[in-house]
This record gives structure tokens, C-alpha cells and sequence, in this order.
């Protein structure tokens, strides 16, 4: 399908009611492919619930939902090779799963265990994995964008065929990061997508409290780059768009700007009363007639490529598994106290010498 | 019997050429070092420290970035991610504080937070300090942020032999370095500095001066004052020992051991304000550890614990008197 920038409206492959558009089938993509798009939008739910379950138990501190945007998370992380880079933010956990993080990993991370690759030493927003190239997010708003170029603009210097995806939501786009990194980008040529997920809130501040312009991918044209709006519900025009962006990259013309228009059906994280700034019935709106995963089934459904039987034995499926990695993450032990000074740099210091030799005699070890 | 170092040919060298000896020493050696920042390219760099460079290394190499030092400072973080070296220059460490996020929030934290699988090994390197007219924004010693953010080391060198070695020891380190270059004396200190690549480890400091009367204690530029001063006391046969600490995350606790040990008298000399300076650690770990040697005071100077002032800089820093008094102070306590 022709991907065009600069679109006034959504760019989509799909109605709300599932109705496939005329591109469907030049997107290339199998039946087994649309299957297993379709099993991750599954999956990718049933991971968010049980992290989000995980908090209300008490049993982790924070956690933010990608409820409402499985679409944008698992339609862009598709196209990536294992070796791009990916860079998220505190809501990225779904487009990390595609990458290769595995949800044991995941709820360890939550938990903070041994298996969390960053073993319990971040507030639970996300792990990072160096055989995946998934970075860890720090916790500070838009700093992973102009971090994202650097790693684009090394790409580029080492003339690799690799690329690099930043995700960032709407209220990043005010921090400097965002213009900073846009302009960097553009003007290195920078292999990369800068892939903003619109979820319409940042918090609970509205787009249009956060920004002036009516799209955030028109932000692009002052940068010298393009800019796609694509809507974020529709996992196959996410997939598209990103997939356009992405060979664009590898071929050596550039970066992108993604606005994936989405919306988040949770509070900002399980610190959030949303009920205090969401209007009436706008959720609702957005739940039963924009569901991303209830607009994939319908295609599928109207593809003849999916029933309720079905249905029922991929939810089991997930649920099982998500139960076993939940399990596989509690058996992993806590990081021993004494580990709290390594990793600062990659040889103690003499000072953490000493500070080591001090913990490890309150805690009676060597 | 000549050595082998000894062999090596010597050159008379100020700071500037002795920084941009490193740079192209570890750019011939390893081609995943890049150079990035502000003018730094055709103009070669406000001080001209990577004069020439871009003509032998390329712009891939030598990168004129965009006037933005969240840029420089990100654009490093990542590329340092990716396996390049980036050896970021900020014009003047005033500004690097637009990056300042970049570099204690990221670049800092990024080997602890991905458990040691990720890490940033990258230099920012940027002249500090006074002396040179440079007014409230051009002359700042900002060292005590940097210090005081776990991840980060810090290193200010006083001389041009130590400023190539430091530069290459920080390029080589695998953790993020921030490198202080004392611009008063980037022209105005000389001394030998071999051809090719060579290290002063990080972390080890020198002694400068050997007293056994007071130990002073400095790094940058301030050494130089302290080294006047030991001369004006001299007279009245005062021995100061002076001591350029050289890396100050981390610091060398051992040489600061032996000279409390030795003289038992501390003055301890920072350009920067005092509240709050780096010094205050110093003396703090002395009191901690070694106050059983102490026979007086320890003694800070530093700057007023004010901005830094244009027209009165010379009444701002910290000059051969203030200090001679507080070695006086400490002595005749
Ligand atoms: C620099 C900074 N300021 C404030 C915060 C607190 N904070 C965390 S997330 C957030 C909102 C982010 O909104 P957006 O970028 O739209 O992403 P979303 O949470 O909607 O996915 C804020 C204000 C922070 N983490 N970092």
C-alpha cells in the first residue's frame, strides 16, 4: 500500500467494524501472519492484566497500562529486526514482548527478582536487554530520544543496515528531548523512527492543553522530515506504516516521524484516578467501538479465519502461559543485598571498596 | 641507559596541544572514537583544540552538531550505547547544564540500571574555571555535580603531560568520564609531552611539591596557586607538600593517607564555591580517617559562595595570600 505523510486523517487499513480496506491485501502479509499478529494483541492483553492485577495485590509498586494500545505497541515492533534498537518509555512493554522479552522477565521486572534483566534495580517500567537491544527506559519523560538518535547516528557512521525505533507518548513531544532529537535526526539523515504513541493524555493533561498544533506528526515538516499519522487502533495500518518507515531507514533516506492516534483505557499508571479528568462515556466510546484486538477479530472473522471455538482455546492458551511465566518470575530469587553496589562502574571504585567492605560485614557475609 | 619512554620524542607542549595529541593519538589507534560538538569541526573548536581534525579524520569523525548540548550529551549516550567512543566537547562546562540531564540521568546510570549489560563509555570534555575574564557563564568549576553523581568519573588536569595521559586513560575507561580542562592555562602552562599514546591511570594522584610541614591539597588549575604559595611560605621555611589529586571520582585515597600522615597540617584548595565543594568531602574523609594525624585544622579555600563575578574575578578566586593565610592558620593553630 502507498504510505503518504502528512495526513489530515488516520491513516487506516481496516474500519472500526473490522471491514477491510482495499490495501489489506497488498500489505503481503500470510494467513499464519495475520493469525499470529492476532495472538500477540491477545497475549500482549493478558500479560498487561495480570501486571496490572499484580499492583492491586500490592505485591508490586507501579505498574502503566498498555491497555487500548496493544495495536501501536505490537503492530510497530513487528517490522524490527532483532538487531535495530529499540528505545521505550514507561509504556512499551507490549512492542518490548515482540522484541523478545520474555513476560517471566517481565513480571520479574515487576517484582523485582533475579530473572528481571535489570535485576530489581528500576521502578517496574520496563527492562532492558542487550542481546535483544532493548535499552532500559529511564523514568524521566523524553530522555530516551535524543539517546535513540545518537544510537541511529552511530548506525549510519558504521554503515550497518540496522535501525533504531524511539517510542515516546504525546506529552514527551513537549519536553526539549523531542525537538532536540527531531532536529539531530533530520539533520544526520539518522536511521530512525520516532514513533509517538497519541494516547490523548499525559496524565491527565488533554492534547490539547499540551500542544497547538492539531497533529503531532505535522510537527515533522520543521524538521525536514516526514511525518505519519497513522491510527493507532489499527494494527495493520500501524504495521504498515511502520514497516514503510522502517525500509526507509534501512535504505539510507532517513528518519520518521509516527503519530499513532490510540487511546489508554487505564489510569496513567496504578498511582492515577483517571476518573477525575476523563469526560463521560469517552472511555466507553473508545472501549466498545475502537477495541484494537475486537477490530482484528472481526477481520478475521469476516476473513473466515477465525470463530468463537477458536477464540476460546487461543484466551485459555494465553492465560496458561501467562500463569507460568508469572510463576517462573516468582521463583526467582531477590537480588542478594550486596549486589545494591555493583554496576555503578564496571570496576568498584576504592570508595565502593571500602563501602562493600562495610556492608558486607553488617550483613555477615564476605 | 636511555628507556624506551625516555626514547619517545619530547615536545614542548601547552595544554591545547597536548589535548589534541590524545585526541588524535586515540583516533589513529581506534576508529570507533568520534569527536562531536559545537564548532568543532571546520573552526576547530572555540580553543582550537581539535583545529585540524576534521580535515584527518572526516565528518563522520569530527562532528558539528546542532547548537543543542542535550543533543551532544544524547546523541553520545546513544552513540556510546551502539559501541562508538564518542568524545563529546562542551564550549564551556556552563553550558553543558542543557545536558546536564543527559549526562547524570542517563549516561550516569545507564550500566546500573541495565545490571551491567548496557554501559557509556564516553568523555565529555570541556574547559572550566576562571581567570580568564570569562564573566559568570565562561568560568565556573562545577566539579561537585559531577562528583557527587555515582557513575560518573571526573577527572581535571593541571598540566599538558597529564592532560594527554588523563585524555587517554578517560578514552580507554569503560565507564563515562567528565574531563575538566583548566582553560587558564591551556596556553599558559608548559611543559614536555611525548609523542604517541601513553596513560596517566585515572584515580592516582601526584605529588607535585614534597613538604613535610602542611599537605595542600588541589587539582586544575588551583594547583598553580597552591605552588605559589608553597614558594611565598618557603621563606619563612614553611614546606608545603603539594598534592594534584588529578581524578577526583574517584579520588585517591591513599596518597591523601600518606600525606596527612606525613604532615599532619590540610589545607585543601578548590576554585569553585566552598559550601558544598568538593573539598568538603575531602575533608570530611580526612576527619573520618585520618584525624589522629591532625595537629591543626583542615582548612578550605575557595571561591566566595557567590555566582562568579567578570570585573572581579581576581577578588573572586583564590590567590597565593588566601592560601599562604590558611596555611598559616592551620600551622599556628
Ligand atoms: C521529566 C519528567 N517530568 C515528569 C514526569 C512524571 N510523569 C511520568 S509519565 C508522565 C506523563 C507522560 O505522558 P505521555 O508522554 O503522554 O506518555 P503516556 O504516559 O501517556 O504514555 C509524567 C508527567 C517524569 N517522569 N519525567
Amino acid at each position: 500500500m502507498t504510505v503518504t505523510p502528512f495526513t489530515d486523517t488516520p491513516i487506516k487499513v481496516l474500519e472500526y467494524d473490522g471491514t477491510p480496506g482495499p490495501d489489506v491485501d497488498s500489505l503481503g502479509l500470510s494467513k499464519d501472519e495475520f493469525l499470529s499478529i492476532y495472538r500477540w494483541l491477545v497475549y500482549a492483553r493478558a500479560v498487561d492484566d495480570r501486571g496490572y492485577i499484580l499492583v492491586r495485590q500490592g505485591r508490586s509498586g507501579f505498574y502503566a497500562q498498555i491497555a487500548g494500545q496493544e495495536a501501536s505497541q505490537i503492530g510497530s515492533a513487528l517490522p524490527l529486526e532483532r538487531t535495530d534498537y529499540l528505545f521505550g518509555d514507561h509504556r512499551s512493554q507490549g512492542s518490548m514482548l515482540v522484541k523478545g522479552l520474555r513476560a517471566a522477565e517481565w513480571f520479574a521486572h515487576q517484582l523485582g527478582r533475579m530473572l528481571d534483566p535489570s535485576k530489581g534495580r528500576l521502578m517496574p517500567h520496563g527492562p532492558g536487554r542487550k542481546d535483544l537491544r532493548i535499552v532500559p527506559p529511564s523514568s524521566t519523560v523524553g530522555n530516551q530520544i535524543t539517546e535513540a538518535v545518537g544510537t541511529a547516528m552511530a548506525q549510519k557512521i558504521k554503515k550497518t543496515k540496522e535501525m533504531t525505533i524511539c517510542y515516546f507518548g504525546d506529552g514527551a513531544t513537549s519536553e526539549g528531548d523531542f525537538h532536540v532529537g527531531m532536529n539531530f535526526a533530520a539533520v544526520y539523515g539518522s536511521p530512525i523512527i520516532l514513533f509517538c504513541q497519541n494516547n490523548q493524555y499525559a496524565i491527565s493533561v488533554r492534547l490539547d492543553e499540551q500542544t497547538h498544533t492539531k497533529t503531532i506528526a505535522e510537527k515533522a515538516k520543521a524538521y525536514g522530515m516526514e511525518g505519519y499519522l497513522v491510527d493507532g487502533n489499527d494494527v495493520l495500518a500501524v504495521y504498515a506504516v511502520t514497516k514503510h518507515c522502517a525500509d526507509k531507514a534501512r535504505r539510507g533516506d532517513g528518519p520518521s516521524l509516527i503519530e499513532a492516534y490510540t487511546y489508554r483505557y487505564g489510569p496513567h499508571s496504578s498511582a492515577d484516578d483517571d476518573t477525575r479528568y476523563r469526560p463521560k462515556g469517552e472511555l466507553e466510546m473508545w472501549r466498545n467501538e475502537r477495541d484494537p484486538i475486537t477490530r482484528f477479530r472481526r477481520f478475521l472473522e469476516k476473513r473466515k479465519l477465525w470463530d468463537d471455538a477458536k477464540e476460546q482455546k487461543l484466551q485459555a492458551e494465553c492465560k496458561a502461559e501467562v500463569a507460568a511465566a508469572l510463576e517462573e518470575a516468582e521463583k526467582s530469587p531477590a537480588p542478594e543485598p550486596i549486589t545494591v553496589l555493583d554496576d555503578a562502574y564496571e570496576k568498584l571504585t576504592p570508595q565502593l571498596e571500602w563501602e562493600r567492605k562495610e556492608l558486607a560485614a553488617e550483613l555477615g557475609i564476605n | 641507559m636511555a628507556t624506551a619512554q625516555a626514547e619517545k620524542k619530547q615536545t614542548t607542549s601547552t595544554m591545547v596541544q597536548a589535548v589534541r595529541s590524545a585526541l588524535i593519538d586515540e583516533m589513529s589507534r581506534d576508529e570507533d572514537v568520534v569527536l562531536l560538538g559545537e564548532d568543532i569541526g571546520i573552526r576547530g573548536g572555540v580553543f582550537l583544540v581539535t583545529e585540524g581534525l576534521i580535515d584527518q579524520f572526516g565528518k563522520d569523525r569530527v562532528i558539528d552538531t546542532p547548537l543543542a548540548e542535550l543533543g551532544i550529551i544524547g546523541a553520545a549516550v546513544g552513540m556510546s550505547l551502539y559501541g562508538l567512543k564518542p568524545v563529546a566537547e562542551i564550549q564551556f562546562i556552563d553550558f553543558l547544564f542543557p545536558g546536564f540531564d543527559m549526562l547524570v540521568s542517563e549516561a550516569a546510570k545507564m550500566r546500573y540500571r541495565s545490571a551491567g549489560e548496557f554501559a557509556c563509555p564516553m568523555v565529555v570534555r570541556s574547559p572550566y574555571g576562571g581567570g580568564v575574564r570569562g564573566g559568570g557563564y565562561h568560568s565556573q568549576s562545577p566539579e561537585a555535580y559531577f562528583v557527587s553523581t555515582p557513575g560518573l568519573k571526573v577527572v581535571a588536569p593541571s598540566n599538558p603531560y597529564d592532560a594527554k595521559g588523563l585524555l587517554i586513560a578517560s578514552i580507554r575507561d569503560p565507564d563515562p568520564v567528565v574531563f575538566m580542562e583548566p582553560k587558564k592555562i591551556y596556553r599558559a602552562v608548559k611543559n614536555e609531552v611525548p609523542e604517541g599514546a601513553y596513560e596517566v591511570p585515572l584515580g592516582k594522584a601526584a605529588v607535585t611539591r614534597e613538604g613535610k610541614h602542611v599537605s595542600l591539597i588541589s587539582f586544575g588549575a588551583m594547583v598553580h596557586v597552591g605552588l605559589e604559595a608553597a614558594e611565598l611560605v618557603k621563606k619563612d621555611g614553611v614546606e608545603v607538600e603539594v598534592i594534584d589529586l588529578r581524578t577526583l571520582q574517584p579520588y585517591d585515597m591513599d596518597a591523601i593517607a600518606k600525606t596527612v600522615a606525613k604532615t599532619g597540617h590540610v589545607v585543601l584548595l578548590q576554585e569553585a564555591p566552598t559550601i558544598g565543594g568538593f573539598m568538603g568531602e575531602i575533608a570530611a574523609h580526612i576527619a573520618e580517617h585520618h584525624i589522629g594525624y591532625l595537629e591543626g585544622p583542615l582548612v578550605r579555600v575557595g571561591g566566595w559562595d557567590t555566582p562568579f563575578p567578570y570585573a572581579l574575578e581576581k577578588a573572586y578566586m583564590p590567590n597565593a595570600e588566601r592560601v599562604k593565610r590558611a596555611i598559616q592558620k592551620t600551622l599556628n593553630y
